[in-house]
């Protein structure tokens, strides 16, 4: 059964990428070029004409934007995917957690296609790759955990309440200025800068410019307990998935 | 006489009528008892609306009862859901393992099928092809095609046992009876009398989401006609 559903969400999320990349002319391109577009706009305003960036601000903004997006659809394409899958959900009898884990794990491997120009344009403006880089994988296995927790609870309150959807856009834009992805944490007032800081987005993006700019280790303790929130979360989400599954079916798309 | 594979005892189910905060519930099954015994094949009749498919969907194990009891043996039990997963931008092949793995097969066994789901279907080169390039026909005989491969303990079938034009709705027909003779326990829920007459030995009768009468197919066949078209002077 369990093997059975590895497999099941394994070849979808072959599916998902590789019907998304036949629906346009350009295909697997815009996996790189949409973001690259994003990151250029920020460039644009907060460097070019707020000038508000400073030496380092190229690989910084780069770097935030990367991981962010990549943390952003988890949460919100994850999140929405029980809701959208309710036609599926009608038909056959699988656990709903299937459907947000195709979401995210095809939006991960969009995000290492994206990771992997980063770290080209990282190189060739001066950070050449070091001995931190060891410590990627468990970076990136604390920003999934975090994001699949987040998306879990998303995608368990969704099909009940999709007008939720309207609300989470606008809230994680928000939460994406406030955690350091777009400008550092030290341009706000000390005060806040100390609340700031428990944010685990901000621990996370911290860890990954330490490795990637300054060949830092990561904070092993702050990510841990980025990784202990975010399993909580998962289990969370989870356990209300499990929760509603009987209501699923039975609810209007 | 087999085990009973699945009981049901005074099971109703409810939707929510409409998504509002207040929104009431109304109930699709009533009041359904029944048993499904192992190599049976039960037929479902009943009007348009009596709560057929949904008290399939209730067998598959997909909609959870919201009173009564539902009692099942360890088996699997599949609803036969014909273009179940299939993304328009994939080659009839992907779709072809995708939706074989939601109907619940395992990978390698749609793998080793995929020559006779493609001999089946008729579509020859188009196999390859995005199934958006597909008319509908080519669509429901690959559909077809994959879900006929299912093989759970208990096969679950509304209304699709035949599918296309003249000539493939007759192969696929003839196939569909074919699987439902080799001993499968199946429940099946048609429209059509003959069908069930032809393929169901047992017979339940389902009417505004309550079941009726459930025996031997020529006693409720007889009950559901006398209810359909009561003697001239009786009202």
């Amino acid at each position: 059964m369990r093997q059975h559903l590895i497999e099941l969400v394994l070849f979808s999320t072959y599916a998902e990428l590789r019907a998304e990349a036949a629906r346009s002319y350009l295909g697997l391109v815009w996996w790189v070029l949409e973001p690259a577009m994003m990151m250029g706009a920020f460039y644009l305003v907060f460097d070019v004409i707020l000038k508000s960036g400073g030496p380092d601000y190229l690989p910084f903004l780069l770097i935030g934007l990367t991981l962010w997006q990549w943390m952003k659809s988890c949460i919100t394409h994850g999140g929405y995917a029980i809701w959208s899958n309710l036609g599926m959900v009608r038909q056959v009898r699988l656990p709903p957690l299937v459907f947000p884990l195709i979401a995210m794990l095809s939006d991960t491997v969009k995000f290492l296609f994206v990771f992997a120009l980063l770290l080209v344009i990282l190189w060739c403006a001066g950070y050449p790759p070091n001995q931190a880089y060891f410590a990627l994988p468990l970076l990136f296995a604390a920003v999934f955990l975090f994001a699949a927790g987040a998306g879990f609870v998303v995608a368990a309150l969704v099909p009940l309440v999709p007008d939720m959807r309207f609300v989470i856009e606008q809230v994680l834009t928000v939460v994406m200025f406030l955690s350091g992805v777009v400008f550092a944490l030290d341009k706000v007032p000390p005060p806040l800068q100390q609340v700031m800081a428990l944010n685990p987005i901000a621990v996370l993006m911290d860890a990954a410019r330490g490795i990637l700019m300054h060949g830092m280790w990561p904070n092993w303790i702050g990510l841990s307990k980025v990784a202990a929130i975010s399993l909580l979360a998962c289990w969370i989400g989870a356990t209300v998935v499990a929760q509603l599954a009987s209501r699923y079916p039975k609810l209007a798309s | 006489m087999g085990e009973v594979l699945i009981e049901l005892e005074h099971v109703g189910v409810a939707f929510s009528a409409q998504r509002r905060l207040s929104g009431g519930r109304f109930w699709a099954l009533e009041d359904v008892s029944l048993q499904l015994r192992r190599g049976e094949r039960l037929g479902v009749i009943g009007r348009n609306g009596a709560g057929k498919s949904t008290l399939l969907r209730t067998i598959a194990g997909i909609l959870a009862p919201d009173r009564g009891s539902i009692r099942r043996a360890p088996v699997s039990c599949q609803l036969l859901s014909l273009a179940l997963g299939f993304v328009p931008h994939l080659s009839g092949r992907d779709n072809a393992v995708l939706s074989g793995l939601m109907l619940g097969l395992r990978r390698r066994e749609i793998m080793a099928r995929l020559p006779s789901i493609r001999e089946f279907s008729e579509l020859g080169d188009f196999f390859e092809q995005p199934i958006a390039s597909y008319s509908a026909g080519m669509m429901m005989r690959l559909a077809f095609s994959v879900a006929i491969q299912v093989e759970p303990d208990v096969l679950l079938i509304d209304e699709v046992l035949a599918v296309g034009d003249a000539e493939f709705q007759q192969k696929s027909g003839a196939a569909m009876r074919s699987r439902m003779r080799e001993g499968h326990t199946v429940v099946l829920v048609s429209h059509n009398e003959d069908t069930i007459a032809a393929l169901c030995d047992r017979v339940i009768w389902i009417e505004h989401g309550r079941s009726v009468l459930e025996a031997d197919r020529e006693t409720v066949f007889a009950a559901y006609h006398r209810d359909m078209h009561p003697p001239v002077g009786t009202t």
